[in-house]
């Protein structure tokens, strides 16, 4: 963990958001957001729009409903602050919506600056190439792109090798190799940079539909739906809000029943004090700031929804490569079997490894080549065997026609059985020594014959184990897949403090774990990146695709990372709880202000009725009081506002500790702070 | 292609606009006719001391409250519309 | 002092004992284990069910089962209705009873078929003991049954069930809890000294001067009352109700109709533990509700024990507030027969509300505004899981998760009706119609008490309309042939059905939604409702969502005639 954080801190986010417009705009933004066709969207907020017109005409003519026992002049001066008050209100609400939108705004137009239209060779038919504008390239057709060049748009290396500079979208400066055919390393991205060489790229993108444009537009909002959590909210506010506009509309008999009559001005004041505008005011920006968070981690949500879906994650499926144990496992020892000397076993294990360009592979071979190891054969005239996950080895066909095999042990077993070898318990017996190290075991075979086994080391990433112990708590089960043997699984699994694991764990496995977990009832959560991981990825509840993976990875996913670092799901579940836990603390904190905000109002407003007593917070006077809800009414929204943007500071704690800790902080709090702030506006305003 | 596309929600939104357009004075009609049974009704529970004009105004006044609850109550149903 | 808490404190200790008893058997008959009256009800449902082609095991979807209550009940009204006005010419009708003002039968006919028991009239002068025992009394079996069967198919919903049959559950709940408990009750009751005939009233001279002549009115009393309270019905045989020398001769039969109000209700939370098989998250809703109930006890005791400051100066010394109550019963058992009898939406009285002090009046409102402290007929425990739901949604989120309750999801079908059930109901069907009749107080209330009482008194008729509960502050000129009788008996009814069939409506459909939902399996980091904490925090979302709505009206009716009259008139 301690590494994970260290990277992302170092590390510039490289679309940089101007923040220093970013109020001005929200300013603006926020007085274009008072036209009523914008201001009916939020109910809540909508009414105390309504109650500002009303209490300004009762502001100019405050006999305008009735004639009005008091002085006109004092009535008008309590009517136009109350006015003044209300409209800040709505206003304070517009801004913070302004503000949340106004990062991710900031954020597309850093990314929109990369899109820049840029000029693409388009390779014709007849192979002669045409200069045309990026925007008019179709999904199809095939561009070329030189050294120092833009690549147009998405597309599929067809041809050449040569590394791109993702730094625009990934943030991350190391250049990364593309070349045609291998799955991941195979597509590229509109916006990026060619740095060496060229290529021929077959476009997978219309105009407009290309990765940075779906960026775009999900950082700026413009596909933002409502999330059903959101919907729901929207409800209940919207009966409360129903439920004290019948309260506050039908006092007027009441009150003119029992001769204590009041004014509009104050039971418009009454009604806005008692709906919920904190949360009413704050509930789009919480969730705006909520998909901006993600953002802010380099991950792209496609949808509000994925990031609520985050927060309910029963159950992550983490492969154990790169998310649990650091990428590369090397190889730390060869152990030769069946009589065999190390040094030919070193030297088949080279062999093996020749053309294996993977970590693992080059590990093998310099660990051979230290033994003293060398090759006898030139290696242009045999024919490399590439790993699959389905034959799970990999290998070398030599000139003379002989096999050299290297892969898991049951597949190497398999491989020389079908040559009519055999299989001895001497072999059985260092497997399972290599597995009881956690390490991984890989067999190496020249025809049917076993050499001995290489010992593959797997490390565990630092830190890692709190993680699943901070998951445990917070109830979110971890299951690790792995294309290790059952030994080598249960040793790292340990190490790691997994819950559950998957040993020799094939692509069809991972949708299987998914589709059982889901039966229970269960949200899972996963990354991948390989075309095979694409049908999981939609399977899953939450799919985090990696930005390296490949088009179809990504498209199935509803997130990608841009930086390619599988353990981010495990932050991608907190920052989702945060995002609930902050809905949720400011809707308590709004209700349970409900309390002191009719303390304060309903005694003064009928202390001709007698209830003068009720006033426990002693606030001067009926004006004074109405007019002391009201401003904290309304300096509560920009005052949450950091809140509501940066969220409830997520600790991982189980619900019933959750419970306990926020209820005190926003429940209780929610009840008392109002008091002592309306009694101390009431103390400072001079308004007797 | 992309032209027909752009132009179609286009003009989808000059018909809604127009539309809009006409249920606007409707609306307003309508709700000045049922002012005429409110406003009276207020006259006669609030008694003399209210001019005509105050009876008139507040009657819209409670007009605006009951489609304020109605527009509440669309909102309760359908929250996705907004 | 100490022998009225003693009463008191005795009275709920025997309530505690019966629930696990009753709650437990009332669990088996739904959950369709053997009884002991099986042997002699089973054939004959089976030959109903037959008779009445109800196929008994095939179970029915939440519509289904609305359709079914919404059409039997507005069948038996239909028939109650047209039974009292051709009371003329029914039997049974010694003292010549003519049919009563269409507008007093409708509404009538509404408030018992909603296990209201609104009385705009006085049994004895208005309805014949033919209207009383047929129609009423049939009535009080089968709205009590009906919401006991709402309550079944609820709580089987939210523990996952099929909602069951409405027309099984509505047979059993008569025949295996109603019947039975009525038939010992009644027995008791006429040992006690309730009379139970079919006698025309008793012509005696009176003592005062034997020439005048005075008619005593009688009935069948007993089994009529046993099931008033039994069923959360209230309608009284008499127009006075349980203060009725004869329908609460004693300490004995008071205490029995206390136990047989509170029985049901308080039972079902506990039944809703073993459906649940939680029994501890039972204990602590039931724990919540009493805590709550126990303080309103207190609050109003406290308020009748002080009495009256104007009067206690004029006596010279202080004394409990009597005004209204019968002395046989003395504070404290009037005390806490008004609190139970609001609270459990019975509705019976054995004092005048009117006359309890303000702050005791204060309870019975905030009683019949929640609803839940133990509340109507199986509706009262429905409505509590319904807060318990809202509370969930509102503080669930506070655990990062989407909310959950009993592992099914809270969303947006879950929050419109539980909010519409326990938010709206109230404030359209009392407010509204109560401003309208405050805006014109002469011509459509009739208050006999201007001023902050008379706010109470009109607030409380449509309160107790709303919530299904019938007694009433009285002092209103409500019935026929008053000139605004016909108002209050329209718009009471008007409160009355959207007070019945909206929530009953809203809790199928709840449950019907609840059951289809997949299960999410309970983890550390599940929000655990059967926890004391939550508890404490649904009594919160309680006492703000259910209570505050309330505030203004009380302020300006009770709290502020508590302080006129604390502050000397």
């Amino acid at each position: 963990m301690n590494i994970q954080t260290k990277r992302r801190s170092d590390r510039k986010h490289t679309p940089k958001v101007q923040m220093a417009g970013l109020y001005t705009r929200a300013v603006r933004d926020a007085f274009s957001k008072l036209d009523p066709r914008i201001a009916v969207r939020n109910p809540v907020m909508f009414l105390v729009w309504v109650g500002t017109v009303v209490t300004a005409l009762v502001t100019l003519d405050p006999n305008l409903f009735g004639p009005v026992n008091e002085q006109p002049n004092q009535q008008r001066l309590l009517n136009g602050l109350i006015t003044v008050i209300l409209f800040f209100t709505v206003w304070f609400a517009n801004f913070a919506e302004a503000v949340a939108e106004g990062r991710g705004k900031a954020q597309a137009d850093s990314l929109r600056a990369t899109r820049s239209d840029t000029m693409a060779r388009k390779v014709l038919p007849d192979g002669s190439t045409q200069s045309v504008p990026s925007t008019a390239l179709r999904r199809g057709e095939q561009v070329q792109v030189r050294v120092g060049e833009i690549i147009p748009a998405d597309g599929e290396v067809v041809s050449g090798i040569a590394s791109v500079d993702e730094s625009a979208i990934t943030g991350e400066s190391a250049p990364v190799l593309k070349q045609p055919g291998t799955d991941i390393a195979s597509s590229v991205t509109g916006g990026t940079r060619v740095i060496s060489d060229e290529l021929l790229i077959r476009i997978t993108a219309d105009p407009g539909q290309g990765f940075i444009d779906r960026m775009i537009a999900l950082v700026e909002g413009a596909e933002r739906r409502k999330t059903p959590n959101e919907i729901a909210l929207t409800v209940l506010l919207t009966v409360l809000t129903q439920v004290f506009l019948i309260v506050v509309a039908t006092l007027p008999p009441l009150s003119q029943y029992v001769n204590s009559p009041t004014t509009i001005a104050i039971l418009i004041s009454l009604l806005v004090a008692l709906i919920p505008t904190t949360i009413g005011g704050l509930l789009s920006a919480i969730g705006i700031a909520g998909m901006d968070r993600v953002a802010q981690f380099n991950v792209i949500a496609t949808s509000g929804r994925a990031v609520e879906a985050c927060g309910d994650v029963n159950t992550l499926v983490l492969d154990k490569t790169g998310t649990i144990t650091l990428g590369n496992r090397l190889a730390d020892e060869l152990l030769p079997v069946h009589g065999h000397s190390l040094d030919d076993l070193a030297t088949v294990a080279l062999a093996s490894s020749i053309f294996d360009e993977t970590p693992e592979g080059r590990s093998i071979a310099q660990l051979a080549e230290k033994l003293g190891a060398k090759i006898d054969f030139d290696p242009d005239t045999a024919e490399g065997i590439e790993f699959s996950a389905r034959t799970r080895m990999s290998g070398i066909n030599l000139p003379d026609g002989i096999e050299i095999r290297k892969g898991a042990v049951e597949a190497i077993k398999g491989f020389v059985r079908s040559r009519g070898g055999i299989a001895t318990p001497e072999l059985d017996a260092a497997y399972e020594r290599v597995s009881k190290l956690g390490g991984t075991p890989l067999a190496v075979c020249q025809g049917n014959e076993v050499f001995g086994v290489i010992y593959l080391k797997d490390i565990v990433k630092p830190g890692i184990k709190e993680r699943f112990d901070q998951l445990r708590r917070m109830g979110v089960h971890t299951i690790m897949l792995t294309g290790d043997n059952r030994i080598t699984a249960s040793v790292i699994a340990q190490e790691a403090g997994v819950d559950d694991f998957i040993a020799e764990a094939t692509p069809e496995d991972k949708i299987d774990v998914i589709r059982q977990e889901q039966a229970q009832g269960k949200l899972v959560a996963m990354t991948g990146d390989g075309t095979n991981d694409a049908p999981a990825l939609a399977q899953a509840n939450v799919g985090l695709a990696m930005n390296s993976g490949t088009q179809a990875a990504k498209e199935a996913a509803n997130m990608v990372d841009l930086d390619s670092d599988p353990t981010k799901l495990i932050d991608l579940v907190t920052i989702g709880k945060q995002l609930l836990i902050t809905r949720g603390a400011l809707t308590t904190f709004s209700l349970a202000n409900d309390i002191a905000k009719y303390f304060a109002i309903i005694p003064t407003i009928f202390s001709a009725a007698g209830i003068g007593s009720l006033n426990i917070m002693g606030l001067k006077s009926p004006q004074s009081a109405i007019l002391s809800a009201l401003i904290y009414n309304a300096l509560i929204i920009p005052a949450l506002i950091p809140l509501a943007l940066q969220g409830v500071a997520f600790r991982p704690l189980t619900a019933d500790q959750l419970l306990r800790r926020n209820i005190l902080i926003y429940g209780l709090g929610g009840v008392i702070a109002p008091f002592l702030a309306i009694k101390l506006i009431d103390l400072i305003i001079p308004f007797a | 292609m992309k032209n027909i596309q752009l132009r179609e929600p286009s003009l989808l939104r000059r018909q809604e606009m127009r539309c809009d357009r006409q249920k606007n004075p409707r609306f307003l009609f309508l709700f000045l006719c049922l002012n005429l049974m409110v406003a009276p009704a207020v006259h006669a529970a609030n008694g003399s001391d209210f001019s005509r004009l105050q009876s008139y105004a507040l009657g819209i006044l409670i007009l605006v409250t009951v489609a304020l609850s109605i527009y509440l109550f669309v909102v309760m149903f359908q929250p996705e519309r907004f | 002092m100490v022998q009225g808490w003693i009463q008191i404190a005795g009275t709920l200790l025997i309530v505690l004992l019966m629930t696990p008893l009753l709650g437990g058997y009332i669990a088996r008959v739904f959950l369709g284990e053997p009884t002991r009256f099986d042997r002699l009800f089973c054939p004959l449902e089976r030959i109903l069910y037959q008779l009445s082609g109800i196929r008994a095991h095939a179970t029915m979807s939440g519509w289904h089962y609305i359709q079914a209550v919404l059409i039997s009940n507005l069948v038996m009204a239909v028939l109650v209705f047209i039974t009292l006005m051709l009371q003329g010419v029914l039997p049974l009708n010694p003292t010549g009873l003519g049919a009563p003002t269409w507008d007093t039968a409708l509404h009538t006919a509404i408030s018992f078929v909603t296990n209201t028991n609104q009385q705009h009239y006085s049994g004895e002068t208005t309805f014949s003991y033919f209207s009383q025992v047929v129609a009423l009394g049939f009535l009080f079996f089968t709205s009590a049954a009906t919401g006991i069967a709402v309550a079944i198919a609820f709580i089987r919903g939210l523990t996952g069930r099929p909602l069951g049959n409405f027309y099984v559950d509505l047979t059993l709940a008569i025949t295996r809890i109603l019947l039975p408990i009525s038939l010992v009750g009644a027995v008791i009751l006429v040992a006690a000294g309730t009379p139970e005939t079919l006698a025309a009233p008793v012509v005696v001279p009176t003592l005062e001067n034997p020439n005048v002549q005075q008619a005593i009115a009688l009935g069948p009393v007993a089994h009529f009352e046993i099931i008033k309270d039994l069923g959360e019905n209230g309608g009284g045989f008499f127009g006075i109700n349980s203060a009725h020398p004869f329908e609460n001769p004693n300490g004995l039969t008071n205490l029995i109709q206390i136990l047989a109000m509170i029985a049901i209700p308080t039972s079902l939370i506990y039944t809703y533990g073993i459906f649940a098989n939680n029994r501890k998250q039972a204990w602590l809703v039931y724990g919540m509700v009493f805590g709550i109930y126990l303080v309103f006890i207190a609050i109003a005791a406290i308020a009748e024990y002080q009495g009256n400051p104007a009067i206690n100066t004029l006596l010279g010394s202080p004394q409990p507030n009597l005004e209204g109550k019968e002395v046989r019963f003395g504070w404290a058992q009037s005390v806490l027969y008004a609190v139970t009898t609001t609270g459990t939406m019975c509705g019976a009285v054995n004092s005048m509300h009117d006359s309890f002090m303000p702050l005791s009046g204060a309870v019975q409102l905030a009683n019949l505004f929640l609803q839940i402290v133990w509340g109507g007929q199986g509706t009262g425990t429905a409505y509590l899981f319904a807060y318990l739901i809202l509370a969930v949604f509102v503080t669930g989120l506070m655990v990062g998760r989407t909310p959950e309750f009993l592992g099914r999801k809270i969303e947006k079908r879950e929050v419109v009706l539980t909010s519409l059930l326990i938010l709206l109901v109230h404030p359209i069907f009392i407010l509204i119609p109560g401003a309208i009749t405050l805006a014109f107080p002469e011509q459509l209330a009739g208050i006999s008490n201007p001023g902050f009482h008379g706010l109470s008194q009109v607030i409380y008729e449509y309160a107790s309309a709303a919530a299904n509960n019938g007694s009433g502050f009285e002092g209103l000129a409500d019935s026929q042939p008053a000139p605004t009788g016909l108002w209050w008996n329209l718009s009471t009814s008007v409160s009355l059905l959207a007070g019945r069939y909206i929530p009953i409506i809203a809790l199928v459909l709840l449950a019907d939604g609840m059951s289809r939902k997949p299960v999410v399996p309970m983890t550390t980091g599940t929000l655990r409702t059967d926890t004391g904490l939550f508890t404490g925090v649904t009594a919160g979302v309680i006492l703000i969502m259910g209570a505050l709505t309330f505030f203004p009206v009380l302020a300006l009716g009770a709290i502020a005639e508590y302080f006129q009259i604390a502050g000397g008139i």
